[in-house]
């Protein structure tokens, strides 16, 4: 019996579902290390990603060109990421608070400009999503190819954002800059580096990349858009970059942890394995939530992690 | 930081009002019109449960227009909102006010006590009141010409099922699906996957991939919310899948196969004509079920839209006949179990 299930086939339709499955938990998990490595815990993840997945469709929908729908995802998300730095740099509010409002306002917005955009209809309006780009020779390769090179181009964008975001952060002044205003912004500010301007970088730059993982989710992903389109990826993303200790490469296996726990549910459940479909359903959170807890113990958090920066404090 | 709570607050506000505004107000002030209020748990684009029932009342309305003067109200979905809406609307004096969810059946069937002259409609569930009814839909009809179409069509002996979660019809949608399938073929391998909610289309669409991907080649889907990521995934592997709630022939042509499709008007007749001759508040308890069926029309198959030439001829006939069967009653539905919970 076991035999059965567990064939070659089963392991490449598991695996390559498990990639598909990890790039909209990594995009924005990438561009949350940025946001958190400064000092500031961003929930409106989901809410921004919303943002994206509405813009990035209706953009789509009326120039006929994907890449102007990725584009206006990010642009988007650029702007909501502003509405929060506004609100947590400028204003100094409690960040819990102002992401969660941020995530309420998000999912009215985005139903509301939907609705204004498109009206109602008995079925919904579509695009025609980003198309399987198969990576010439490799592709061909069995099982391999496969499982890594029959994917749409914003996958491979995904995974090759991994070591660009790791060398950003790491290798550039401009990394080292985001990590100091997280780390001691104090001492950053003392040596001449505007805390502010980096914060709101760094909160910018998260939010482009959850507008991008948004319009994936709209474009490259699905093709329509509908109101629960994210279903808590993004606040997935947000526990993968604390799993992650704020390190792309850990994002990266973090990410492909959750998308191989969901994949192998999902098939399990197919295969009529004599479980409960609850419990089934559950497996992917609970991975999630135990990797969690074992990972957070060692987390090297920001020192000034939430923390709002003034002068004037003491 | 007043002022800072204070602004976080008024985002919050905001927020709301967003929210708020999707109530959408079709009143007009003629007083003689049956006031009916139509409370939805989602919203009425959801492509879905919600939206059936608003196309569905909308069509009655259209049909009558000098009778009905509704209201629709929206996202009415945590059970501690529901209750104040149904008193809300009760004390404004509405005629009929529609819970259209099994959350609602509670708190209805207590506000239902309190204002014995006004008249409540339950979307699924099964407590009642003297002056209250449900309409549900017998989803096992449907289910079961689904399975007879999709192991006619089936050209591996595999065929799969998705659904929402494992509750009330969709439970009994996919139990006649099973019977529908082995009513043709004994031994045909049917896979089953519960997504767990209505909305996780990408989830859905997942699901299907892995489906077809093991050989899987007709899948039905019996919730359409997540059914579009279903529809989204036969188009990819060129497969076919049938629909449910409403047609959906347009999304995919090459490969929608057929749907179940719900027709509310179908009950929502009976249930304003008996509202109207007053026999409402008299019906027995049986009465007080208005099914849509195969039966009754309320629930219809999409044509079958068979590029692929899969079914023959004397496929074809044989799916008229199972329909035939269940429009006249005689599938026996008893060996499904309700699921216990």
């Amino acid at each position: 019996m076991l035999s059965n299930i567990f064939t070659v086939g089963f392991f490449v339709s598991l695996l390559a579902s498990t990639i598909r499955l990890a790039t909209p938990i990594l995009l924005p998990a990438l561009g949350q290390i940025y946001t958190q490595r400064a000092g500031i815990l961003n929930l409106s993840v989901e809410g921004t990603m919303t943002i994206g997945a509405v813009a990035g469709f209706a953009a789509t929908f009326y120039s006929g060109s994907l890449w102007l729908g990725m584009l206006a995802g990010m642009v988007f998300g650029l702007f909501y990421g502003l509405l929060m730095a506004i609100l947590s740099v400028t204003l100094r509010a409690n960040q819990v608070i102002a992401g969660v409002a941020l995530n309420i306002l998000a999912a009215g917005l985005a139903v509301f400009f939907y609705r204004v955009i498109f009206g109602i209809q008995s079925l919904p309006p579509q695009v025609e999503p980003f198309k399987m780009l198969r990576i010439p020779i490799l592709s061909n390769i069995p099982v391999i190819g496969v499982i890594f090179f029959q994917h749409n181009i914003i996958v491979y964008l995904a995974f090759v954002m991994v070591v660009v975001t790791w060398f950003i952060l790491e290798k550039t002044t401009f990394g080292l800059k985001i990590r100091a205003v997280g780390e001691n912004p104090k001492a950053a500010d003392s040596k001449g580096i505007g805390v502010s301007k980096y914060r709101y970088s760094a909160i910018v730059i998260g939010g482009i990349y959850a507008g991008a993982a948004g319009a994936f989710m709209s474009i490259g992903y699905l093709n329509i858009f509908t109101e629960s389109i994210i279903g808590g990826r993004g606040f997935i993303a947000v526990a993968v970059v604390i799993f992650a200790r704020f390190l792309p490469i850990r994002a990266m296996w973090g990410a492909l942890l959750f998308g191989l726990a969901t994949a192998l549910q999902l098939r399990l459940q197919a295969l009529g394995i004599d479980v409960a479909n609850q419990l089934m359903l559950m497996l992917p959170y609970a991975i999630t939530i135990i990797a969690l807890v074992l990972a957070s113990k060692k987390a090297d958090f920001p020192s000034a992690y939430t923390i709002p920066y003034s002068r004037k404090d003491r | 930081m007043k002022k800072k709570i204070l602004l976080v607050l008024m985002i919050v506000v905001i927020a709301l009002s967003f929210t708020v505004a999707c109530s959408s107000d079709n009143s007009d002030k003629s007083s003689d019109k049956l006031k009916v209020a139509l409370i939805l748990p989602g919203k009425k684009d959801d492509l879905s449960f919600n939206q059936s029932m608003y196309e569905g009342m909308m069509a009655y309305v259209d049909a009558h227009p000098d009778k009905i003067d509704l209201k629709v109200t929206e996202n009415v979905y945590e059970v501690s909102s529901i209750e104040p809406a149904l008193l809300d609307f009760a004390d404004q004096g509405y005629d009929v006010i529609i819970g259209h969810g099994f959350q609602f059946m509670e708190p209805l069937v207590k506000v239902a006590e309190q204002y014995p002259d006004t008249k409540f409609l339950l979307g699924t569930g099964y407590k009642f009141t003297k002056n209250s009814a449900i309409y549900d839909v017998s989803l096992q009809d449907g289910g079961y010409q689904m399975g007879v179409i999709a192991a006619l069509a089936t050209q591996t002996n595999k065929i799969g099922v998705i659904g929402g979660a494992d509750v009330s019809e969709i439970y009994r949608g996919h139990e006649g699906y099973k019977l529908g399938a082995k009513s043709v073929n004994p031994n045909i391998e049917i896979q089953e996957v519960y997504t767990g909610d209505w909305t996780d289309t990408a989830g859905a669409k997942e699901a299907a991939v892995g489906m077809y991907d093991s050989g899987v080649d007709v899948i039905w889907h019996s919730g359409d919310g997540i059914g579009l990521g279903v529809v989204q995934a036969a188009k990819e592997k060129d497969k076919y899948v049938l629909g449910n709630v409403a047609d959906q022939l347009q999304l995919a042509p090459d490969n929608v196969l057929s749907g179940v499709v719900y027709q509310w008007q179908a009950v929502l007749e009976n249930i304003f004509n008996d509202i109207e001759s007053g026999k409402f508040m008299n019906l027995t308890d049986d009465e007080r079920f208005y099914w849509i069926t195969a039966e009754n029309g309320g629930e219809i198959y999409a044509k079958i839209n068979d590029p692929k030439g899969w079914l023959t001829a004397d496929d074809l006939s044989k799916i008229e006949a199972s329909w035939n069967d269940l429009k006249t009653g005689k599938i026996d539905f008893s060996v499904i179990e309700e699921p216990t919970t």
